[in-house]
């Protein structure tokens, strides 16, 4: 995996995001034949779908999907990988793009770095797993997880102690405590960016409690919950470490809601919910697990019969919108909810013992202010051609996937095939201009 | 010492050639060794004297969880490490991942494996990953093999860990068998013509068609009807963006147009292909037109791309009424009728009768159920979401709310699925504009009936429904029209899904290798999907298909010649007699033939295999009689020692964790 890259590195298309957007982008860009700098901010590309258990409507498990292209890209001889590495911002000048990169210490030089390991055993030092969802615990110089790419050891400096024990063990004399942060200017001729979403806080709705309550959780907690390598091997709840018997899903739990902002839809609560309330019920067989729903939006290629398949599983599906969410005794939580099914007692107070709140999908990252690239009013990057969905109002600018709006993994997939062809269309044209002229 | 090398050099010794016996194993480990022994000795490679024995090693994948919950992944790896040959066998958590992959390239540089057998998840999957990672550490990448041990153990035998561990085993053993007779081959590489085919000149072909142009690839795109544009053609205005669908036509056709890199034919259809990836030979029918009369071109494509997009549902005669009832439109009529008023219009005069309450119908055509709808013509239920619809509907009821306030609207809907991007905005405007909505339960659709004559003037059509929103009350609502939201069924071509062995759903739609891995190829290398041949998509979801196909295709055709697996047939003719048994049986045109040849002063008659058109069936070594003709690969000898392997008795543990210490 090439790693070394400096200022006079000027590759055909930098890929902002190596998640699995930006992944496929750069695989279709080096393949072909393109040369392409693909940077992301974390310690190891893969992004969000890396953290994944399995994904709808195969169920086939995230890593395998995700691993295959992970490792494409760190072998492929068309691609340069920088982690830890933040765009700081983008000048275009005469049509060549200027990108200016911040490289964050990782206090380990990557050189050097074997990936054995030492360093983390040797460590005392823990803090809740980031890679984890914060379930479990991770030490201040880890490798950041089982299938990261690069396996090499970084160290959080906000909780190292400085013991310097893992200096005393490392074998290659990687610990670097004086590393700085590094500057970098990459000219470049079509930059696409791939910078993925987040999602709101669990706070959002403060009549949903999340803050009172550990038992309620984010959707991408219980997919770490059910990996198979996940923190604890098996679905616990987090307060007190019971088996949850009786788990709700609140969907819309940050989307579609003009009262926090976002008045659009987040296009995979749905889909997951249903997902992981099957994986639940093979989890957990005799739990009982709710849907609490507006609009199922199963509307994906093989996504209707998965839904279908989840009712005939036994998935309770409720219409109505949770009004409330409360903590009660045993760390259980009461759920306000007007349904549609009982006319007789439309308002009712149900109990379950976890809560999974379908939280929205916003921007992951805010590159108005800093590139060329505008925004359309919900953050998103804006798409304004009608023929090139993938076009930015920058031009040389693509975008790929849901830092352009809320996408699931296929759709996510097919855009950022369709930016990575835009983009070498646009060097070939601009190229050819230039053999002309 | 290696097994190998102890076993070459005690041959003479039945006691310590097998140690079980001594040490009073039982039976089952001792013939077990004795047929993997067996084996050994018929090993190919050394007979020819090629030097060293096998050394084989096996990576045995945890799959997170998933292999390793049912198989007991490290006594799997304890048993086969005891098979003759077999220098390293590990376990990891993601053999795929790419720590997985450097053991393998590292062990094969340290330890110089020859062989290297993965026991995971399906080689449709990660083979290829695999091979690349064999690769990377100098090892021919085909003397890999790919041992399917999570859905032919664990998933299989969930309930049985100790029959899936064994099967488990067992399978691994017969890849051992078959690895050591494997040879090393090189990927066949043939000519790549650089011009793909485009069928379908709708937007997806359009797109595909001037993404390849803009790229420098010629293209020629071919489109049944006169005039590009597809369905488009037949639209108002797009949602979100509410531009003219002509717009949007306009410009893609002007691009493919203008560049000399696309040649369009209209009027045309592709009536043969054959051939394969990077070298499909194709026919194309021109129709007549007044200027021309009907002719027939042929070409010669490296890829070919099928946008050969959908069909509007079309209700049965009498569903909702439609076709006994005027007043009963589908959607794309109802667009037709809506557009066609004229600017100045007032009201609504639909069939002589004014429209003052027009219900719309969500998922006619889509969602169907079992029990609940009758199949169509085909015996086919429509059971999936046609993705579109639901917007469509709530872009066309506000845009009836917003032109004519004075009539309304009614909408009769399972869910409202406006997911896209600006989608929900016309669920949250057509709600403001007052648009009525009401919810039935899938099961319980709602129906059309005549109104009765009491109360005709409220309209002539009455829908009933049982509606969600209001508990369940069963409602009767006259109305004047009815527009049917009718979804997308697969488009029809013919005979090109038997000609180019296409794969299709149980939608009936073309079904991608894998949505994810690969969403725009088919299980035929070089024919990729572009847009809603492949399922319902809206026009955005379309262009970025069509660019991911145009993709695709670019990457294949940045490469000077094709690869091609070399699973093939190869003819021995030392053996060959030339009485064309295989040529008979062969069901791929051309892929066999007899050919003459000198032979001193002889013309001999022999078969020969083109291998770009082989498909390594392997019906050709089946009926030789003088077994001249064997597929590389898959060589007769390969199966028998795998069956071999699978067949050949296990040690028992016990006895295993002896034959540890012995070796």
């Amino acid at each position: 995996m090439n790693t070394h890259v400096n200022s006079d590195f000027t590759p055909d298309a930098l890929v902002i995001g190596a998640g699995i957007a930006g992944l496929q982008s750069a695989l279709d860009l080096a393949d072909q034949g393109l040369q392409v700098l693909l940077v992301e901010r974390q310690p190891s590309i893969g992004g969000h779908m890396i953290a994944l258990s399995k994904v709808y409507p195969t169920l086939d498990c995230a890593s395998c999907i995700t691993t295959p292209k992970m490792s494409a890209a760190a072998h492929h001889p068309n691609i340069t990988i920088l982690t830890n590495t933040e765009v700081e911002g983008i000048e275009t000048r005469d049509e060549v793009h200027h990108v200016r990169l911040l490289q964050k210490p990782t206090y380990v030089n990557f050189d050097k770095c074997i990936g054995c390991r030492l360093c983390e055993y040797a460590c005392d030092t823990e803090y809740p797993d980031p890679f984890e969802e914060g379930l479990g615990s991770v030490k201040a110089i880890a490798v950041p997880f089982t299938n990261a790419i690069p396996q090499k050891a970084v160290l959080n400096a906000e909780v190292c102690g400085t013991c310097g024990s893992c200096a005393r063990v490392c074998p290659t004399g990687a610990i670097e405590y004086d590393q700085q942060p590094r500057r970098l200017m990459i000219r470049t001729d079509a930059v696409i960016v791939a910078s993925g979403f987040n999602l709101n806080a669990l706070t959002v709705k403060p009549q949903y409690n999340a803050q009172r309550s550990r038992n309620i959780i984010s959707p991408l907690m219980l997919e770490r919950l059910l990996a198979p390598h996940g923190p604890y091997g098996r679905v616990l709840r987090p307060s007190d470490g019971k088996m949850p018997s009786s788990i709700a899903f609140v969907q819309c739990a940050g989307s579609r809601d003009e009262s926090i902002g976002v008045s659009y839809c987040s296009r995979v609560c749905c889909m997951y919910a249903i997902k992981q309330a099957m994986l639940l019920s093979g989890a957990l067989p005799l739990a009982d697990i709710t849907i609490y729903y507006m609009d199922i939006r199963a509307f994906g290629k093989g996504y209707e019969q998965f839904y279908q398949n989840a009712k005939a599983m036994g998935i309770n599906f409720v219409r109505g919108k949770v009004a409330r969410i409360n903590p009660v005794e045993d760390g259980d939580l009461s759920l306000h909810v007007e349904t549609t099914e009982d006319a007789e007692n439309p308002l009712q107070e149900r109990r379950h013992d976890l809560v999974v709140l379908a939280q929205g999908m916003i921007p992951g990252w805010q590159p108005s202010a800093t590139t060329p690239v505008t925004c359309s009013a919900n953050g998103f990057v804006a798409a304004p051609t009608l023929t090139a969905p993938t076009a930015t109002t920058a031009p040389g600018i693509f975008v790929a996937g849901t830092a352009a709006g809320p996408k699931d993994i296929v759709d996510t997939i097919a855009e950022a095939g369709a930016a990575a062809m835009q983009a070498s269309q646009y060097l070939y044209q601009k190229r050819s201009a230039i053999l002309v002229g | 010492m290696s097994t190998n090398d102890k076993l070459n050099s005690q041959e003479h010794s039945q006691e310590d050639e097998f140690p079980c016996e001594e040490r009073g194993c039982d039976e089952e480990a001792r013939t077990w060794q004795k047929a993997a022994h067996a084996q050994l000795r018929g090993n190919p490679t050394e007979e020819a004297g090629a030097g060293a024995p096998l050394r084989i090693g096996i990576y045995i994948c945890r799959c997170g969880g998933n292999i390793s919950d049912v198989v007991d992944v490290e006594r799997v790896a304890e048993t086969v490490r005891l098979i003759p040959g077999v220098t390293t066998a590990k376990v990891h958590t993601f053999v795929c991942s790419d720590p997985g992959q450097h053991m393998i390239s590292n062990d094969i540089l340290q330890e110089n494996l020859d062989r290297v057998v993965v026991a995971s998840c399906t080689p449709f999957l990660h083979e290829q990953t695999f091979r690349g990672a064999v690769a990377r550490g100098g090892m021919n990448p085909y003397l890999y093999e790919h041992v399917n041990i999570r859905e032919q153990a664990s998933w299989a035998h969930k309930h049985d860990p100790e029959g899936a561990t064994a099967k488990a085993i067992r399978m691994i053993a017969g890849a051992v068998g078959k690895l050591r007779f494997a040879q090393p081959l090189e990927q066949i590489k043939l000519p790549n013509h650089r011009r793909a085919l485009v069928i379908g000149g709708g937007i997806a072909g359009m797109k595909a068609a001037a993404d390849l142009a803009a790229r420098g690839i010629k293209v020629m795109l071919v489109e049944t009807a006169q005039k590009l544009g597809g369905k488009l053609n037949q639209w108002g205005r797009v949602y979100p963006s509410e531009r003219p669908a002509a717009v949007l036509v306009a410009e893609l056709a002007e691009r493919i147009q203008q560049d000399p890199n696309v040649e369009v034919l209209l009027g045309a259809n592709v009536t043969e292909v054959s051939g394969f990836i990077g070298n499909f030979k194709v026919a194309i029918e021109l129709q007549g037109s007044s200027t021309s009369t009907p002719s027939r071109k042929d070409a010669t494509v490296g890829a070919i791309i099928m946008a050969t997009g959908f069909r509007p549902y079309v209700p049965r005669d009498g569903e909702f009424l439609y076709r006994a009832e005027p007043c009963v439109l589908t959607m794309p009529e109802f667009i037709r009728f809506f557009q066609g008023l004229s600017g100045g219009a007032k009201q609504i005069i639909f069939n002589n009768r004014s429209i003052r309450r027009i219900a719309f119908l969500h998922c006619v055509g889509s969602r169907q159920l079992d029990g609940v709808h009758e199949p169509g013509a085909d015996g086919r239920l429509n059971t999936y979401c046609s993705r579109t619809c639901c917007t469509t509907i709530l872009q066309q009821a506000l845009a009836v709310r917003e032109r004519f306030p004075g009539v309304e609207v009614l909408d009769f809907h399972q869910d409202i699925r406006t997911y896209g991007s600006g989608e929900e905005n016309y669920y949250i405007e057509a709600s403001k504009a007052g648009v009525l909505f009401f919810r039935y339960d899938g099961s319980e659709p709602p129906t059309v009936q005549p109104t009765s004559s009491s109360r005709i003037k409220e309209g002539a059509l009455t829908v009933a429904v049982k509606d969600v929103l209001t508990w369940g009350q069963e409602l009767e609502v006259p109305v004047d029209m009815v527009v049917l939201g009718t979804g997308m069924v697969a488009g029809q071509i013919g005979d090109l899904i038997d000609q180019i062995k296409l794969a299709t759903g149980e939608d009936g739609f073309l079904q991608e290798v894998h949505p994810k891995l690969r969403p725009v190829e088919v299980a035929v290398n070089g024919v990729l999907l572009a847009g809603t041949a492949q399922g319902p998509m809206n026009i955005a979801e379309t262009l970025a298909a069509a660019g991911a196909a145009a993709a695709k295709a670019a990457s294949m055709f940045a490469r000077e010649d094709v690869e091609l697996n070399p699973y093939v047939a190869q003819v021995d003719p030392t053996r060959c007699c030339g009485e064309a048994e295989c040529v008979t049986q062969c069901s791929y045109e051309g892929a066999l033939k007899i050919v003459e040849m000198q032979l001193d002063d002889e013309v001999i008659r022999r078969a020969e295999v083109n291998a770009g058109l082989c498909v390594g069936c392997g019906a050709c070594v089946a009926v030789c009689p003088h077994r001249a003709i064997d597929l590389n690969g898959w060589r007769l000898d390969q199966y028998e020692a795998m069956v071999d392997g699978i067949a050949a008795d296990l040690p028992s543990t016990a006895c295993a964790s002896e034959l540890v210490n012995i070796h």
